[in-house]
């Protein structure tokens, strides 16, 4: 009986109201793969913070071998052996790909220089290892997404000694970049390295854990072993069963007002990791919810950036119409005249003015409605922001906090009714419950299904397969930027999954 | 300079796709070949006199070089800070501030000329500590902690000078400096190459040493590029920042020496604006204000064009105004080329 190598007891972490964890026991053994499953907002990657040196927990313990220790920054956790990867953004763009591999324990040539040699051909090795073709000389900024996601994981490999924490590293992997990934950590389990797996693709979890903690609203939910059926995984994340949590699809749908035939965004330039549309068939009728799939980098952020006119600078060909109109759809004004509105996945990046009362933000969108000759109309704006409150449940009830103190299921809210106020006859929605909990997801489908029943058209991308399944009609798969594959609402995950990675069903 | 040079000397630079894009090629370089267009143009549109290039003439080469030693030793230190995504906006202010202690040590405090030197350059190093200390500790804006660093510094010369020039006269004894700081005012090798310029050219060559080859370079770049990745990655990112500053200080006040030795006084309110002429330099030779990205030799490029260009601009007597609208144009340029790469290269603005 090994005892636990990591251990974490009454977990605790508050971020201003939010209380992220709230009581958290979890541990690892030695050569164990532990896989952490829960929803976006579960609290996974708060713990995750924790035991790499992110954060300080409020309150609770963290024990490496029986002993409590308190990590004040990242580098102390390393100290203790604990590797974490972070997603790709925590590489430096600027830096050659070496240099990154390095960072922070450069090897060096007598007299204090860099050994840019040493640390190329070591990089070359390293990568080899894991059989991939990537130049240690070339600039990171210029990788792929999975390319950067790779070097971050072998970086992280080359200093875990003891400990590996991984979040979410498979989710812009190919199929067989994720076999390799996973031979790779058997090989480290095996040598009595534990490794942490955050995931939330249900279907790798057999392939490669040992055992399964899931955790929803900041609380583990269960612990559990990797061949539980997936049902009682899914009781376990979304805290019942799955179906209670989706409303009822719609009977009919009306008229067309999405129609893209053959249509391929050109772009300007030519830009490494943004996959533009190309030669996507496709349509969004009125009353009609109809969803996005693909794996990372398979194009579905750019599909809907580039139909609003945020992406890169570009133009369409082919048809794209309108309401049976061909439109150009070149600039987020022709968009918006066409009746397209967006909500970003970016909520806290490009969707709210953190800063800003909650009601300030909701009129973003309608400032010209609600200022006759250019002055705000005090009344005018009260009577938006009371629609906006009738139609979501924001907590709390007060347009004037600053729309950063909400919770992320209250942000996405007030997101989703800026838009709405704005009367748009197509919503394109991008990862609309990212970080959202449950019962906020819940309302949101909710709202959402309601408002398709108005006769909205609605065009919504995810990465979480369930929440497709769950709320669309008809779901498009997308691969390399390509509509290959489109299913009705409800269908098998499995079949989803296999047409978004290219395999046949 | 060859190609295979730049590559050998600056590991991360020279992992940009150099061979991919060609505009990337022009901006990558674009001080380089701004400073040939110059001169080209100078050889053009010189005066000349028995038909000799007044353009070329030793003399004025000797005074372009010259001219541009004091804001190109600044524009290095700046190259540092800026590659961070910071900015010194005190550094005018500090050679003020360096060219009155300097003349009023050796003068009315009747120090020698190496404890002089020493505590200026310890002088400027300790102010660039502080702003950075206090930046880096309050998370302040660089731009406002070093604003306030300007006034500080222009406040402090006003009251070490009593706001009068302190004059700077040779000769043994009390009162009086000793003859060979008049150096820094002379030509070596000649009579042909100034000594300011030599002073220059020395500071660029040891800050290209330590950008591109020191692991300290290596965490400049790092911090700016992405400083939460540098933080996780066990880069002391705090040090990082402080030192850069002092790095800047201690360039302000190197140029303050040489400025009084050129000169002959200590003067509180010169090097006015010099921060302005600095920042230009260091962007048009390709460093990223975005932080991240850039290159020394680009800065000295970018100092030398930009005292070329006065320079051909005043052979044919044509107004300061004008010069200034050049200058901004050619501002304008290179900040536009650097922001289409970044676009091309997915770096967002």
């Amino acid at each position: 009986m090994s005892a636990p190598l990591l251990s974490v007891t009454g977990a605790v972490k508050r971020f201003g109201g939010v209380q992220a964890l709230r009581g958290v026991d979890f541990d690892l053994k030695p050569g164990e793969i532990h896989a952490l499953l829960g929803e976006n907002g579960a609290g996974k990657s708060t713990l995750m913070n924790l035991l790499s040196g992110v954060y300080a927990p409020d309150e609770g313990t963290i024990q490496i071998d029986g002993k409590p220790v308190r990590f004040n920054n990242p580098r102390e956790a390393q100290a203790a052996g604990i590797a974490t990867i972070f997603q790709e953004l925590d590489l430096v763009p600027t830096l050659d790909v070496a240099a990154n591999l390095f960072l922070g324990r450069e090897l060096m040539r007598p007299g204090g220089f860099l050994d840019v040699p040493a640390m190329r051909s070591e990089a070359r090795k390293r990568l080899e290892a894991i059989e991939l073709a990537i130049d240690p000389a070339s600039m990171v900024a210029n990788l792929s997404i999975g390319q950067r996601q790779v070097v971050a994981i072998v970086k992280a490999l080359s200093y875990a000694s003891r400990v590996l924490i991984m979040d979410e590293p498979t989710a812009a992997l190919t199929v067989g970049e994720v076999e390799r990934l996973f031979d790779i950590m058997r090989k480290l389990a095996a040598s009595g390295v534990g490794i942490v797996y955050i995931s939330h693709r249900l279907e790798e979890v057999p392939q490669i854990a040992d055992r399964v903690t899931v955790m929803r609203d900041g609380r583990v939910a269960g612990v559990t072993e990797p061949h539980a059926p997936q049902a009682e995984l899914v009781r376990l994340l979304v805290g019942r069963p799955l179906d209670e949590l989706y409303p009822e699809r719609a009977r009919e749908a009306g008229k067309t007002l999405l129609s893209l035939r053959n249509a391929s965004f050109r772009l300007a330039h030519e830009s490494a990791g943004w996959q533009p549309p190309t030669g996507i068939s496709l349509d969004v009728k009125a009353g009609e919810i109809v969803g996005l799939a693909g794996i990372m980098g398979a194009g579905r952020t750019e599909l809907l950036s580039a139909l609003y006119g945020t992406g890169l600078t570009g133009r369409w060909e082919g048809d794209v119409a309108v309401d049976g109109r061909p439109v150009k759809l070149d600039s987020i004004k022709a968009a918006r005249d066409a009746g397209i509105a967006f909500v970003t996945d970016d909520r806290r990046g490009s969707g709210l003015m953190l800063r800003m009362a909650v009601g300030l933000n909701l009129v973003m969108s309608v400032i010209r409605r609600i200022s006759p000759f250019g002055l705000m109309s005090a009344r005018r704006q009260a009577d938006a922001v009371k629609q906006s409150f009738g139609q979501f449940d924001i907590r709390p009830k007060n347009p004037d906090i600053a729309v950063g103190a909400l919770s992320g299921g209250n942000q996405q809210k007030v997101v989703l009714a800026k838009e709405i106020l704005g009367n748009p006859r197509l919503l394109l929605l991008d990862e609309p419950t990212r970080g959202v909990d449950v019962g906020a997801k819940g309302e949101i489908y909710t709202r959402l299904r309601q408002l398709a029943a108005q006769g909205l058209g609605i065009l919504v991308a995810s990465s979480e397969m369930p929440e497709l399944i769950g709320l669309c009609d008809r779901i498009v798969v997308l691969r390399q930027g390509r509509n290959v594959a489109e299913f009705i609402g409800g269908v098998d995950e499995h079949t989803v999954l296999d047409a978004a990675n290219g395999r046949e069903a | 300079m060859s190609e295979q040079k730049i590559s050998a000397a600056s590991g991360p630079v020279a992992a940009a796709p150099v061979h991919r894009d060609p505009l990337a090629l022009v901006v990558r370089f674009q001080s380089l070949i701004g400073l040939v267009v110059v001169a080209i143009g100078g050889i053009i549109f010189s005066p000349r006199r028995h038909g000799e290039i007044l353009f070329l003439n030793p003399d004025n080469i000797a005074n372009i070089v010259r001219a541009v030693s004091e804001t190109g030793i600044i524009a290095i230190g700046m190259t540092f800070v800026i590659i961070t995504a910071g900015i010194d906006l005190s550094v005018g202010a500090v050679l003020g501030l360096s060219s009155v202690v300097t003349a009023s040590m050796m003068i009315s405090g009747g120090f020698g000329l190496i404890p002089t030197i020493l505590a200026v350059l310890v002088m400027g190093i300790v102010f660039g500590v502080i702003q950075g200390t206090i930046s880096s500790r309050f998370r302040l804006e660089p731009f406002i902690v070093t604003l306030a660093g300007l006034q500080a510094a222009r406040g402090l010369a006003l009251v070490v000078s009593g706001n009068q020039y302190i004059n700077i006269s040779y000769g043994d004894g009390p009162g009086l400096a000793p003859p060979v700081f008049a150096v820094l005012g002379e030509r070596l090798f000649d009579n042909t190459v100034p000594v300011a310029t030599i002073v220059f050219i020395v500071f660029a060559a040891i800050a290209t040493i330590v950008l591109n080859t020191t692991r300290f370079g290596r965490y400049v770049f790092a911090v700016g590029g992405n400083e939460r990745a540098a933080r996780i990655s066990g880069v002391p990112v705090s040090m990082v920042k402080i030192s850069v500053y002092a790095i800047t200080g201690f360039a302000a006040a190197l140029a303050g020496i040489v400025h009084a030795g050129q000169f002959n006084f200590g003067s509180a309110n010169d090097g006015m604006g010099y921060e302005l002429t600095a920042i230009a330099a260091v962007v048009i030779g390709g460093t990223s204000l975005f932080g991240g990205a850039g290159s020394m030799v680009g800065t000295v490029a970018g100092t030398i064009m930009l005292g070329a260009l006065a320079n051909i601009l005043q052979l044919n007597n044509i107004t300061p105004a004008m010069q200034l609208l050049a200058t901004a144009a050619i501002i304008v340029l290179a900040a536009v080329l650097q922001s289409l790469v970044r676009r091309r290269e997915g770096l967002g603005r």
